[in-house]
């Protein structure tokens, strides 16, 4: 197409939506609250998938030593841990210190732990954290061919089912989203119908004069594309606003619940939605289109 | 220009619309397609358009075989075709100039080139003054000029009329028909269907009868019928 014709196409998209003023307003708010909802719906999964990994990287590991090894053969152990493939850090605590920890765990009911500096059940371990959380199972069973290792613990089972209910919120949450996608998609095909059915007579001459479908087609491509723009900037906006005050009010009444900061993830939001709901109107012209193209 | 052979159309529903029907126009003629309606008229019109495909037979137009024709050629055939219907199809939000105009456009013809040819043409069917005008401002007459203008303006081998004079009442309609006789004297072919037995009787042009589906007469110089 020459560009003189792209000049044609934007004029006719632009009276088109000026003629038919409350179809272009009924489908920007059409796109404006699907997209609404799909922001909110986005930064409450981005929140969910935070809130999963924080729980993961808390995974940790507490490697058991057996009694009767040397402070030599500690070091040396140590060593070796470090030197894993996947494992982050290592900290050594000593039984005293386990002892000690324990106590402050209990607080004032620590009466039963008294006397035990004497004769300490406990055992010097390592703590040990992974590049990534889900590493923890690939280390464990090397660790436990160690010599002197007594015990590895790390929530055996707990953690499995942790890293399957992650994956599980994420596959939930991709699966919704598409569905909105589709039917918001099949909202604006519908809408925008309404006006290509006012037009059929239009493209029927349009037909009969010699025009390819494509040169039917881009006016109204165009006009789905600034509908869905539109209507996306202002479901941006109005999301982008409610988050934030979300952010300040939650933060005072709920600190132990931590959004995610606004700052990077309204952005990606906020681009999600405008591609989201011009692919939207784009996708819902074309479809309505289909039917009358062919004469 | 137009060769049909041995054309036969049957619709999915049965209806045999063409019986084996051979036919040919040659370039510059001016010729009459008269007939009752559902005499297949209306299916001859559309098979040339590749609007429809025949059930047997070949459709040739200007040297090019239509029935076979992929779809992303047809809009290619028929800006080769200019075509006025009865009810002249014009696009009732847009002014006469932006009417004809459009036709050059879907063509993607240069701006230099529209500015120049649309006055021209508008010129030709007597619309100079009208150009800003809207459909509904106009009368039926003059919409059906603004409709040939729309059909010439890309200066088309071939010319179809689909009854154009059937909305308009006898003066209008002799103003339109010596419009087209202007464009066929320019060298256009132009077949033109119609029920208008005075125009067929005064013009003396050539006259292809149909009924059921067949050709019943067909002759230089005729008129509509014979009245028994």
């Amino acid at each position: 197409m020459k560009i003189r014709t792209w000049s044609h196409f934007n004029s006719q998209a632009f009276s088109s939506m000026m003629l038919n003023s409350w179809m272009t307003i009924a489908s920007i708010g059409t796109v404006a609250v699907t997209m609404i909802i799909f922001g909110i719906f986005m930064l409450v999964a981005s929140n969910l998938t935070t809130m999963a990994g924080n729980l993961e990287s808390q995974v940790e590991m507490s490697v058991y030593l057996q009694d009767e090894i040397t402070s030599e053969e500690v070091s040396v152990l140590g060593q070796q841990l470090m030197e894993l493939d996947g494992v982050a850090s290592v900290v050594y605590v000593s039984k005293e210190e386990g002892l000690q920890r324990l106590k402050e765990w209990y607080g004032e009911n620590n009466d039963f732990l008294a006397g035990l500096e004497m004769d300490n059940p406990l055992r010097n371990a390592f703590e040990l954290r992974t590049e990534q959380p889900e590493q923890v199972l690939d280390v464990a069973p090397i660790i436990e061919t160690y010599n002197g290792v007594a015990e590895v613990v790390y929530g055996r089972g707990v953690v499995e089912q942790l890293f399957s209910l992650t994956r599980l919120v994420r596959l939930i949450a991709i699966g919704l989203m598409l569905g909105l996608a589709s039917a918001a998609t099949f909202i604006i095909a519908n809408t925008i119908r309404i006006t290509v059915f006012a037009r059929r007579r239009e493209i029927n001459i349009m037909k009969y004069v010699g025009a390819t479908d494509w040169f039917i087609r881009w006016p109204f491509v165009i006009e789905g594309m600034v509908l869905g723009f539109i209507g996306s900037l202002i479901s941006a906006g109005l999301v982008s606003w409610l988050y934030g005050l979300a952010v300040t009010n939650l933060q005072v009444s709920m600190p132990f619940l931590p959004l995610v900061k606004p700052w990077p993830v309204l952005l990606v939001m906020s681009g999600w939605l405008l591609l989201l709901g011009m692919t939207i109107g784009v996708l819902g012209s074309a479809l309505s289109l289909r039917r009358f193209l062919k004469v | 220009m137009l060769e049909l052979y041995a054309i036969t159309k049957i619709y999915p529903n049965g209806v045999v619309a063409l019986r084996d029907i051979d036919l040919k126009v040659d370039r510059g003629e001016f010729a009459f397609l008269v007939g009752p309606s559902g005499a297949g008229k209306s299916t001859l019109t559309k098979l040339i358009l590749a609007e429809e495909k025949p059930t047997k037979g070949q459709v040739i137009v200007n040297n090019q075989v239509v029935n076979t024709l992929k779809p992303r050629a047809i809009p290619f055939l028929r800006r080769q075709i200019g075509m006025v219907f009865q009810d002249f199809r014009l696009m009732p939000n847009w002014t006469v100039e932006e009417n004809v105009s459009f036709a050059m456009k879907v063509i993607e013809a240069p701006h230099r080139l529209i500015r120049k040819r649309v006055p021209e043409v508008l010129e030709l069917v007597g619309l100079a003054g009208k150009s800003s005008h809207m459909p509904t401002q106009l009368s039926g007459g003059e919409q059906q000029r603004v409709a040939l203008a729309r059909a010439i303006v890309n200066k088309p081998y071939l010319l179809l009329a689909d009854e154009p004079t059937g909305n308009l009442d006898p003066d209008t309609s002799w103003g339109i028909m010596r419009l087209l006789q202007d464009i066929n004297a320019q060298g256009t072919t132009i077949l033109m269907a119609t029920h208008a037995k005075n125009i067929v009787d005064t013009m003396r042009r050539r006259v292809i009868a149909l009924d059921g589906g067949r050709i019943v007469r067909d002759e230089q110089g005729g008129a509509y019928g014979h009245e028994d």
